[in-house]
């Protein structure tokens, strides 16, 4: 594929259960720490499980006390992850073409903890506050970042539920690359609400432990919250101003599976097209991939349709590089697990450490990959995948490289 | 002339009737179907009126026993996307990888989604039914197309405000470009829920016996299919229409909030032609964003009167079909049609025609796109 503009990854930020900022963030997961555990977030009695990884405290001090008062849970964890993004950047927003700078996220709950309370006391008869419902709709917290930052470029909030802000990412690229905007910030915030937790619930795709991907016992998801944002910027314009560049995206494969609303193609003949199309959209080969981040939920279905599908993306490759789920300490971030997941990548690439698969005890002939049971390791990791799947068969798979200019 | 894209085949299910062609009769004869609220519609609301798709049977596309399994946006969705792909004659057999999706919503999800909420609230999370949590995302529509048609390409939902239409256009104009699709159904689908319409109406968001300056809402579901002039070239088609060029802009404001920006409408309208290499002398049609947002209908009307002088001659979707993210798509059909239309609009005087689409939505989002005939495109 013509590629005119490369794209770079100059800064990141994080929001989750077990660090609320990418260094902590970063350590944790490195350490293997579990941040599925009971919440306080709303009652989950009379929920089939009384778990999730919800985020502790939100950096948000930085806001005033009226933005707090207007922003939804999920518009102060994704602003505070972009402030912490463009601050790695070296990003001055004050000097930059405000049109030239754009925000692409991944949609997810957004307001919707606050709307469940308004509809819930309409639905006892009771007039709920207005402002309960003005965050309701996904692209709120795109609006929010753009008007936070100040910037004027092309907006856009993908929804394709747990793909959402892999798809996000995919569309910032082709934007710079087409010319459209420098910088986007991209990524994605989602937190808890009854509707995805008890939805959850209802398919019996939950685990009421803290779940365990690609373990044999597995028994379904933890449902967890996070902000995931990373700055991607033009390649030539990065290294011109000296910024951080921590890694490239090298491009992504977008594909329907075509198949079921909640079920993979369990051949993984439908993930397996997605992981070719994003080495084709790369201009890589499978011998180049040195790690995946995988979607990794641990339901059942997910874990071994996926590692069917590397088999088939990757051939023998799949057998020779590491897998890991950090699902199995953030849970499942929804519609920010993407950008989460892709936080870690990047950071995979950088750094060259990959963090584990923990409570990974039994080996499932159905997963049979080397998926870093328990324990980080370290790698030369080159080149990296990380996976998305969702309802409606929405794959996505993005691909990052370390220092841009070897592929 | 620039060619970002050829439509060669659009598909409607719209409050004025169902099918592309009828859609277009009835807007082009001044039809509205704009109508007061039955007292179920307006229970608690003092809005009054609404724009929906009355007496919508998803038959015959879509069987009886089969349709009962999808959402009315989804079945919005395939019914119309089934109509592009049948009057573009493309075999997505042929190569269902090199044909995606993208599709913009502001509320597919909603009817599944309140149901869904309603049982657990009232009854307990226990109760909640499963059957409607996976319908309850907004990417349900485009997904549940992709599983009808078997389409294996690039397949996204966009929710962007009033531009989501567009915006979902620009995503499958890059994905063209970018190699990843030969062909992409492009569009948008809401449907009208009773209560996402209190939550708006709370908000002040729609016009009615309190308020003069606000929407009406609209439902409905668009298609087109867009492909690279290279791909319907080789299949030996003509097009439609063309897609000549976008603009947009972005202005920092709460996301429920209007900013009637002059300088980000004007940067969004020369964007577009810019992006088109086009004049604005040389616009025939103007599909207006008007939807009775009176500060932002004001503010789009003082734009085009500085960038055009006598604006061309408009062709008002929302008074017609009302306001909904799914009314985009409905802009970019009719401007479709009409460009198609030899007894249409534009004048018959042998020049190019070309039709200029605005869709300004809250939250400081602005998209405009120039569509022009085959000819010009040549």
């Amino acid at each position: 594929m013509d590629k005119p503009r490369r794209v770079v990854v100059t800064g990141l930020g994080a929001v989750t259960s077990i660090g609320t900022n990418v260094t902590d963030f970063w350590k944790a997961l490195l350490e293997g720490t579990c941040g599925i555990r009971p919440f306080s977030l709303f009652d989950p009695s009379g929920y089939r499980t009384q778990t999730a990884a919800q985020v502790l405290e939100i950096p948000d001090g930085f806001l005033s006390a009226s933005e707090r008062k207007r922003t939804s849970r999920a518009d102060r964890m994704g602003l505070a992850a972009a402030r912490e993004a463009i601050a790695q950047s070296g990003l001055d927003l004050s000097r930059e073409n405000p049109a030239r700078i754009g925000v692409i996220l991944g949609g997810g709950t957004s307001g919707l903890l606050d709307s469940e309370a308004y509809y819930e006391q309409h639905l006892h008869g009771k007039k709920g506050r207005p402002s309960h419902v003005l965050n309701h709709l996904p692209d709120a917290i795109t609006d929010r970042v753009a008007q936070r930052f100040r910037v004027e470029g092309i907006k856009s909030t993908i929804t394709t539920a747990c793909s959402s802000s892999a798809n996000a990412m995919g569309f910032a690229h082709d934007a710079i690359a087409a010319g459209l905007a420098d910088v986007i910030i991209t990524g994605g915030s989602d937190v808890l609400a009854r509707l995805t937790y008890g939805g959850f619930n209802s398919l019996r795709s939950v685990d009421p432990e803290p779940c365990r991907p690609f373990d044999r016992e597995r028994r379904g998801l933890s449902i967890g919250e996070a902000a995931g944002i990373l700055v991607f910027e033009e390649w030539e314009r990065a290294k011109r101003r000296g910024a951080p560049i921590l890694a490239e995206f090298l491009g992504y494969g977008v594909t329907s599976d075509a198949h079921h609303m909640t079920a993979p193609d369990p051949s993984g003949a439908a993930g397996g097209r997605t992981v070719r199309s994003a080495l084709a959209a790369a201009g890589i080969n499978a011998e180049d991939v040195d790690y995946v981040n995988a979607h990794g939920t641990a339901t059942p279905q997910n874990d071994s349709a996926e590692t069917a599908a590397l088999k088939m993306g990757l051939g023998g490759r799949a057998r020779e590089i590491p897998i890991s789920s950090i699902k199995s300490m953030i849970g499942h971030c929804l519609c920010a697990s993407g950008a989460i997941e892709a936080v870690a990548t990047v950071l995979t690439v950088r750094d060259g450490k990959i963090p584990p698969t923990i409570h990974y005890d039994n080996p499932d002939p159905a997963c049979d990959l080397d998926y870093v049971p328990n324990a980080a390791r370290e790698g030369d990791i080159e080149v990296a995948l990380s996976d998305s799947f969702a309802f409606g068969g929405n794959s996505s798979v993005v691909v990052f490289a370390r220092e841009a200019g070897v592929y | 002339m620039a060619s970002r894209g050829w439509i060669t085949g659009t598909g409607a299910v719209s409050p004025l009737g169902r099918g592309s062609q009828e859609f277009y009769r009835r807007l082009l004869a001044g039809e509205t179907a704009v109508r007061p609220m039955t007292a179920e519609e307006r229970a608690g609301l003092q809005a009054t009126e609404v724009a929906r798709c009355d007496g919508f049977s998803p038959q015959p596309e879509i069987p009886p026993m089969k349709a009962r399994r999808f959402d009315r946006g989804s079945q919005f969705a395939i019914v119309s996307c089934l109509e592009a792909i049948r009057e573009a004659g493309f075999n997505i057999a042929d190569a269902p990888e090199e044909i995606g999706i993208a599709m913009g919503t502001g509320s597919a999800g909603a009817g599944a989604l309140t149901e869904f909420l309603r049982v657990l609230f009232l009854e307990s999370p226990e109760a909640a039914p499963p059957f409607h949590f996976p319908n309850t995302v907004a990417n349900a529509p485009a997904s549940q197309v992709s599983i009808e048609l078997k389409l294996f390409g690039p397949n996204v939902t966009i929710t962007q405000k009033d531009p989501s239409a567009l915006n979902a256009l620009l995503y499958a104009v890059l994905a063209l470009e970018s190699g990843r699709a030969r062909a992409m159904l492009a569009g948008a689908v809401d449907e009208w829920n009773a209560i996402y319409a209190l939550g708006f109406d709370r908000v002040g968001a729609l016009r009615g016996e309190k308020r003069r300056s606000g929407i009406v809402q609209g439902e409905g579901g668009f298609a087109m299919l867009v492909e690279t002039e290279a791909a319907a070239r080789l299949r030996g088609v003509r097009p439609l229409a063309s897609l000549a060029g976008i603009g947009f802009a972005g202005v920092p404001t709460d996301p429920y909030r209007f900013a009637p920006d002059p300088a980000a409408i004007r940067r969004t309208i020369q964007g577009a032609l810019d992006d088109a290499r086009v004049a604005p002398s040389e616009v025939g049609l103007w599909l207006p964003s008007a939807n009775g947002v009176v500060e932002m209908d004001r503010a789009e009307a003082d734009v085009m009167r500085e960038i055009f002088g006598a604006p061309p001659r408009a062709l008002a979707v929302k008074h017609a079909m009302g306001e909904a993210a799914a009314s985009g798509g409905g802009q970019l059909v009719a401007a479709t049609r009409a460009i198609a239309d030899p007894d249409g609009p534009f004048p018959a005087d042998g020049r190019p025609r070309r039709a200029l689409v605005n869709s300004f939505g809250a939250g400081g989002n602005f998209l405009a796109a120039v569509l022009e005939s085959p000819a010009a495109a040549a």
